[in-house]
This record gives structure tokens, C-alpha cells and sequence, in this order.
């Protein structure tokens, strides 16, 4: 598939404007500080999707996977003297190891069996997370050491920017080898796929592992920048907000579910509350006490909206799924990038023999 | 070349689908599998692809004993099939499903070469034009194709066609007929399964016919046709077992 140019434009815009954020953002470091969540949530939508868009497997353990890298590392940290980056690395490799593990018990799970079972296990780990006192800390959490000895957030962008560019540079190599390929058949049909001598067993365990492992890294790496985790981190709902990541930017796409989540989270942000323009606010005010009874908080500039934008969010994920199952954003990265490759197909084609073709039309993918 | 099906038995619960079936093939030939539906036509053709394991029995696959083995290892060994209902990538273009095959089996090959080779099968089949649309957006006729494309990227020795005719339309049926042709003539051995008999008639040279899950006849399809056993399993009294294992 070739590029057009405007699709080069826009990822060299882009990626110079994240590389200059941090002086745009200079005097605003709680928003530098939001776009470094916003790339460590990228990263863990961008592998779910290659894990659920690409090969099938609609796994809920990612953000316990995520979690488990982050807890191993910081306990190692505080009991063994383990240094941060050394806990990073273990703390990933026990998530490939749990991920391997997870592979292979759900080999034979259907789709909605798999999604049981990883809920089941994610509830697990968060339960014993919670429960084990002096190990993780319990509902108290658990603090971790900081990676890198700043009061600035500038190396942290920097960092987890590096981390999210190099795994989507590495999953983009992967679903664009053989390995993507063969991912999609299992995904597709996983009997045909072996007719077709794909090892269905080795690729969805690689799927598993490899999305374990960069869900970890993320998770291990962010939480050293945070320097905090608590077992209210692997609720059900967090999960639920990288699935809505992946899917309003486009289950089937990493840079899709890159940019989902970049928007979901900068816009769970901005929502937190609606400024209001000052000659708007006495109008506002007189019907502060029904705004009050329905959650909204008010305060001089601006409405609270706290409470309800996860429901907008609920919302518009539903939508999502019922109507642009490819997502919201995808689509519009193929129409830019598509064009010249379709006019290559057009190239190619002679005159087609007649007979009962289906569906010529290219809807989506 | 040898395929052996040595003594099969296949049972599901308190169903026998297969009663010690035994079944080899040992030269490039076109042998028809036919019976009444739920004779377990289908069930040997799962045995011997690997998707099943016989309850009793072995399945040889050129000297080696294969019936134990994942059905990707069987594949990789030189059996390909098809499906009774196509099976299709359906979120996949025509190329990629067919790129599946060639690459799963050769990992190192260059993908280039095998893109070309991949448009050559397809236009060989009639349907290069469609080598950029998605699987689920091709008739079911084209799927068959398909199919029949990804097996000839497998290139594998024995192939089993399971129903290639039924619901293709006839100038698509032209294109399956001289796939068959070409693979006979390449060397290739074929299991034909079809109720298709004129099909059957026209291309088999050797008539295998199950019946209640036992081979009641094997030979010339003339002499298998006359066979006082296979009349009766056709026309004869039960007619009631319509149910397919």
C-alpha cells in the first residue's frame, strides 16, 4: 500500500508537534503531565488492539497484565533493593510469562468464553492485590521508586513517548510481516487457518505474550514516573476505557487506537469541567439547584462535569460499535492514505469475465 | 505417494460415524468419495485432515503415521483440502488469503515472488481481478475459487475437494473443473466429494462409496455403478437416514 502525501504531512506534523510539546505546554505542566498519561493509555490500546483487532483474541487482562509488571517491579524495588530498571525488565518479563500462561489455558476458549475467563482473572488478580496486605500494600497501594531523579515532567514525556513510538513501531513491523498475516487468518478462521499450515497454537500464544509484554513494560514504566499504584487501578471500568479506546479509534488499527486514546483521554481532561464564559454565568446560575440534583457542580467559571462524562463516554462507544464498527478514526486515516492505492487496483483490472459477483463495492477495512 | 487410512473408527458418544474404514491411495488419481448424507463422508475427510482424531485406527501420509498430529503439521505435509461450506478469510482481500498459505509454509519466501505467483494462480482460476476485494465480499461461487487458489498456493500432494460444485454457478464450474484437470495432470491425487454424480461420473477414476460409516464398494466407478450394495444404499429401502454426522 502507498502513501499519499498528505498522510506523510500529518505524521511528521504530528510527531514534531509531540516533540515540541513540552515547549508549548512550558508554562502549562499539568497538561504535559495529561499527554504522558494520554501516550501510556496509547500504548496499552495500540497492543490491545493488536492483540483483540488483529488476532481475535478480545482478552480483559490487559490492564491486569499492565498491573502485574507495575506491582513486581515495585516490590522487588522495596524488598529486594531491585533498582527501577531492573524491575522494569522483570516486571515485564512476568507479564509475558502470565500472558504465555493465559495463552495457553484459553487456547481452546471461543470468543465469549475468553472474554469470561479474563474477567474472571483480572477480578482475581485485583481481589488478591487488595487482600495481600503486607506484600502489595492492600487498598493502600504501593509506592515505587522513581526511574529517572526529576522534578520535571519533561524526561518522563520524552520517555514515554520513546516507549510508545518504539512499540508502535515494532507492532506495525509485526502485523505487516507474516505474523500479522497469519494473526488475521486465526482470527478469521481458526480451522482454515491451520488447514492452511498455520500453527494457530504458536501465533495466538505470540499475540498473547508479545501484547503482554509491551502492556507491561508501559504499565511498569509509568508507574515508577507516577510513583504510585493501588489496586483501584484494575477495576473492570479501567479496562473498559481501553476497549473504548481501541474501538472508537479503530479496533483494526494500531495508529487508530494510538489516536482514540490520545482524544478520549485528553477529552476525559477538558470535561472534567465546561468553562463558561462570564456573560453566559447568571443565566447558569439560576438553575444551579436543578444542576446540582443531577451531579453537576457549579463553580464561578465553569460547570463540573465530573461525574457524567464517563456516561457521555459509555455513550458514544455504543454508537461506535452499532454503527462504524471500524471506528471513528481509522476510516478517516484510510481515506487519506487509500487513494492512491486505489487507484493501482483499478489499474490492474481487465475486463472481468461476467458473472455473479456479490459485492463489488470496497465498503470498509 | 501414499495415503493410508488403515481401520478407522470414528465414534461420537454412542454414534459410529466411521465402522473400520480402510482406504488407500498410492498414485496421482481422482478417486470420487460418495454416499448417502450422514454415510461420514465428511468425518474421514476431518480424520484424515487431522481435525479429528479415530477413536480406533491410523491415517499414513507417505510413510509417516500423521493421525496424531495437529492439523497444521498434516497440511505442511502435503494435504490440502476444501470445505464443504467455504471458509473464506473474510476480512482478508483475495491476496492476503492467498499469501496465508505460501507463507505459513514457506517462512522465508520472498513476498514479492510469491504475490506474483499468487496473481498467476488467480488468473488462472479467472478471478485475478479480484485480487484486491475482501473475502466476504466475493459470491459464493468466487469463494469456492478461492479456496481452490490457497490450496494450489499450498501446493500440496493429496487434495480433498469437499462439494466444490454445489451452489457455483456453471461458468465458475468450468474453472473448478479444469483446476482439476490441471492437478490430475500435474500429479496430484484428489479425493472428489460431491453428490454432483454427473461430475462425479465425468472426472473419478476410481469410485469409493460409504455407506453407515463402511466402504461398501471401491473400484472402476463403471463396475461400482452396477454394484447390487450401492444400488441399495441409493434406491434401496432406508431412506430415512438423512442426517449428516
Amino acid at each position: 500500500m502507498k502513501r499519499s502525501p498528505v498522510i506523510w504531512v500529518l505524521i511528521i506534523g504530528g510527531i514534531a508537534i509531540t516533540l515540541a510539546l513540552p515547549l508549548i505546554l512550558r508554562d502549562k505542566q499539568y497538561w504535559l503531565f495529561v499527554a504522558t498519561q494520554a501516550y501510556f493509555w496509547a500504548i496499552l490500546a495500540s497492543s490491545w488492539a493488536l492483540l483483540a483487532g488483529y488476532a481475535g483474541q478480545f482478552s480483559f487482562a490487559h490492564i491486569a497484565l499492565m498491573a502485574i509488571a507495575a506491582y513486581f517491579s515495585g516490590i522487588v524495588g522495596r524488598d529486594l533493593g531491585w533498582s527501577p530498571l531492573s524491575g522494569i525488565i522483570i516486571g515485564t518479563l512476568v507479564a509475558g510469562l502470565v500472558g504465555l500462561i493465559i495463552g495457553l489455558l484459553c487456547l481452546r476458549l471461543r470468543k465469549t468464553y475468553l472474554a469470561l475467563f479474563t474477567i474472571a482473572f483480572a477480578e482475581i488478580v485485583r481481589l488478591a492485590i487488595n487482600a495481600e496486605l503486607d506484600f502489595t500494600g492492600g487498598p493502600m497501594g504501593l509506592y515505587l521508586e522513581p526511574l529517572i531523579q526529576t522534578t520535571s515532567y519533561v524526561p518522563y514525556y520524552y520517555l514515554i513517548l520513546g516507549l510508545l513510538l518504539g512499540s508502535l513501531a515494532f507492532m506495525y513491523a509485526l502485523a505487516n510481516s507474516r505474523f500479522g498475516l497469519f494473526f488475521r487468518s486465526i482470527r478469521e478462521d481458526e480451522e482454515a487457518a491451520a488447514a492452511m499450515g498455520v500453527n494457530v497454537v504458536r501465533y495466538k500464544i505470540m499475540a498473547f505474550v508479545v501484547t503482554a509484554m509491551i502492556a507491561g513494560l508501559a504499565g511498569a514504566v509509568d508507574h515508577h514516573f507516577i510513583g504510585f499504584i493501588a489496586p483501584s487501578e484494575l477495576i473492570i471500568g479501567r479496562m473498559s476505557l481501553v476497549i473504548a479506546m481501541a474501538v472508537i479509534g479503530g479496533i483494526e488499527s494500531l495508529i487508530g487506537a494510538t489516536l482514540g486514546a490520545i482524544f478520549i483521554h485528553f477529552s476525559l481532561e477538558w470535561l472534567q469541567q465546561i468553562p463558561i464564559p462570564a456573560a453566559l454565568m447568571p443565566r447558569i446560575v439560576e438553575f444551579k439547584p436543578a444542576l446540582e440534583n443531577l451531579g453537576f457542580a457549579l463553580t464561578e467559571r465553569a460547570i463540573q462535569t465530573n461525574a457524567w462524562r464517563m456516561v457521555g463516554f459509555g455513550i458514544l462507544l455504543m454508537v461506535t460499535l452499532r454503527f462504524w464498527q471500524n471506528g471513528l478514526i481509522y476510516p478517516i486515516i484510510q481515506r487519506l492514505t487509500r487513494q492512491e492505492a486505489q487507484a493501482e487496483t483499478v489499474a490492474k483490472r481487465q475486463p472481468a469475465p461476467v458473472e455473479e459477483t456479490a459485492a463489488q463495492e470496497r465498503s470498509e477495512e | 505417494m501414499n495415503l493410508e487410512v488403515r481401520d478407522v473408527v470414528k465414534n461420537f458418544g454412542g454414534l459410529q460415524a466411521l465402522n473400520h474404514v480402510s482406504l488407500s491411495i498410492d498414485k496421482p488419481e481422482i478417486v470420487g468419495l460418495i454416499g448417502p448424507n450422514g454415510a461420514g463422508k465428511t468425518t474421514l475427510t476431518n480424520i484424515i485432515d487431522g481435525v479429528y482424531k479415530p477413536t480406533e485406527g491410523e491415517v499414513w501420509l507417505n510413510n509417516e503415521r500423521v493421525d496424531k498430529m495437529p492439523p497444521y503439521q498434516i497440511a505442511r505435509r502435503g494435504l490440502g483440502r476444501t470445505f464443504q461450506v467455504t471458509r473464506a478469510f473474510r476480512r482478508m482481500t483475495v491476496m492476503e488469503n492467498m499469501l496465508v498459505p505460501a507463507l505459513a509454509l514457506h517462512p522465508g519466501a520472498n513476498r514479492r515472488e510469491v504475490e506474483q505467483k499468487a496473481y498467476e494462480v488467480l488468473e488462472f482460476l479467472t478471478v485475478e481481478h479480484l485480487a484486491n476485494e475482501l473475502g466476504r465480499g466475493l459470491s459464493g461461487g468466487q469463494q469456492k475459487l478461492l479456496e481452490l487458489g490457497r490450496l494450489l498456493m499450498l501446493d500440496p500432494q493429496f487434495i480433498i475437494l469437499d462439494e466444490p460444485f454445489a451452489g457455483v454457478h456453471p461458468k465458475l464450474q468450468e474453472a473448478i473443473y479444469s483446476y482439476i484437470n490441471k492437478a490430475h495432470s500435474d500429479g496430484k491425487a484428489i479425493i472428489l466429494i460431491s453428490h454432483d454424480m454427473d461430475s462425479i461420473f465425468t472426472l473419478s477414476e476410481r469410485l469409493v462409496v460409504l455407506h453407515f460409516g463402511a466402504v461398501i464398494a471401491d473400484g472402476d466407478p463403471a463396475k461400482v455403478k452396477d454394484d447390487s450394495a450401492v444400488i441399495e444404499a441409493y434406491l434401496g429401502k432406508d431412506e430415512e437416514e438423512d442426517e449428516d454426522a
